[in-house]
């Protein structure tokens, strides 16, 4: 995958993401050695592994951050008001997760993980659903990897909240999802980025100056509206107002 | 496994689900910078409410029974509904035809009124929920009408309207030979 971004030089568009990547190969080549050749204790190395892991998450969080703004940064007025509420999202999941995770006090990093796991898949998918609400064409490339990304989220979540009460006794099969789960998604990656062109830009929309927007936009929502009406006329016709 | 645990798994098959249905190809839309006054200037069905209210008025096909053609009033109610479901279509794709140069628009804006979006989903929704719930009954052969209280003239001040807000709109294009404040920055712009 690494390689992937480098030779088709799609890390100078995707600089969080390659990071992402990057970090992710780094972790595991360090948890590798840590687990065979330290002698730290159990507990101490449980404790860098999770951080480990909650830094990976972080640079993923970045990742879709960057995926975002790759695909609404040419719409100025609909980016702005995306932005917020895909911020109001990814913050409600965030918080309701925490708020509802049980545990002891070594299970707090795991709880803030799978929040940010499922805030970034709430927030890739509502971002998708902009995208297809205002017919933007959205490129391949950040396409697929908006895809892989949301998919790891929501299976990371799958996985953790399934198998947490039980998850020293099946540690080995847990390891195994999880792997599944990271390789399905790295396949979608690949997939997008050897078949498609990260050069492939979107085409640059029309501009409208605010007073046109302003004007426009308030006769349609009252077209939209007495076209509502119409339908409650013929619902309840009865009814009568001004 | 505790509720709050059952939740964040059905959350997660949620997004899962909506990740499944939002990458499915997208449907061609008709909409362009270039034909948006074309599309704002078609005729509107809105026009026809009047006909359509009068048609499933139950007076108006009541005489049938009395002079003994029951089967007759029964037929001409059954189509008179068909035709009314005809109208609610058309009403429906001239409400996405409006929903449709609202985004064109919302995409080409510099900033856009959150509020101005936030109504028109809220009105988008309102709306799938009313032609379902007329569709049903008009299939289901129920009445949907119970008063008819000075319906036409209702109508006619909504096309009135309507055409007040289409006429502001065509204004602007001709005093600006275009949308006001218009400009192709985009490869469109040859």
């Amino acid at each position: 995958m690494l390689i992937a971004l480098l030779q088709r030089r799609t890390f100078r568009s995707y600089p969080w993401f390659t990071a992402y990547i990057l970090s992710a190969l780094l972790q595991s080549a360090g948890m590798f050695l840590l687990y065979r050749t330290s002698g730290l204790k159990a507990r101490m190395v449980w404790n860098i592994a999770w951080g480990a892991q909650a830094v990976i998450t972080g640079m993923r969080s970045l990742a879709v951050v960057e995926v975002i703004r790759t695909v609404f940064s040419h719409y100025d007025g609909i980016w702005s008001f995306t932005r917020r509420v895909l911020l109001w999202v990814g913050l409600g999941v965030l918080v309701y997760t925490l708020a509802f995770s049980h545990g002891s006090s070594q299970w707090i990093i795991l709880n803030f993980i799978r929040g940010l796991e499922l805030a970034m898949a709430a927030v890739v998918v509502t971002m998708l659903l902009f995208a297809r609400y205002y017919l933007l064409p959205l490129a391949p490339v950040p396409r697929t990897l908006a895809v892989g990304l949301c998919l790891y989220s929501g299976f990371y979540v799958i996985n953790y909240s399934v198998l947490e009460r039980s998850l020293q006794q099946y540690a080995a099969f847990w390891n195994f999802l999880g792997m599944v789960t990271y390789v399905a998604s790295l396949l979608v990656w690949l997939h997008g980025l050897s078949r498609y062109s990260v050069e492939e830009l979107p085409l640059q929309p029309a501009k409208i100056s605010p007073e046109a927007y302003g004007k426009l936009s308030s006769e349609l929502n009252l077209r939209l509206y007495l076209l509502n009406r119409q339908l409650t006329l013929l619902l309840h016709p009865g009814e009568r107002r001004p | 496994m505790n509720l709050p645990m059952i939740l964040f798994v059905l959350l997660a098959l949620l997004i899962i689900f909506l990740l499944a249905w939002v990458t499915r190809p997208p449907r061609l839309h008709s909409v362009t910078p270039d034909n948006i006054f074309g599309l704002l200037s078609q005729p509107r069905h809105c026009a026809r409410l009047h006909f359509i209210l009068q048609a499933l008025r139950p007076e108006d096909t009541e005489f049938l029974a009395q002079m003994g053609n029951a089967a007759l009033m029964r037929g001409i109610r059954v189509r008179r509904r068909q035709i009314a479901l005809a109208y609610l279509d058309c009403l429906e794709e001239e409400f996405e035809t409006l929903l449709e140069i609202s985004r064109a628009i919302a995409i080409m804006a510099p900033e856009v009124i959150a509020m101005e979006e936030m109504s028109r989903w809220k009105l988008s929704l309102l709306f799938s929920v009313k032609c379902a719930l007329l569709r049903g009954r008009l299939r289901l052969g129920l009445r949907p009408l119970s008063g008819f209280v000075a319906l036409s003239t209702l109508a006619t001040g909504m096309v009135r309207h309507l055409e007040a807000a289409t006429s502001s709109i065509a204004e602007h294009t001709a005093l600006g030979g275009g949308l006001p404040g218009l400009e192709l920055s985009g490869p469109d712009a040859e």
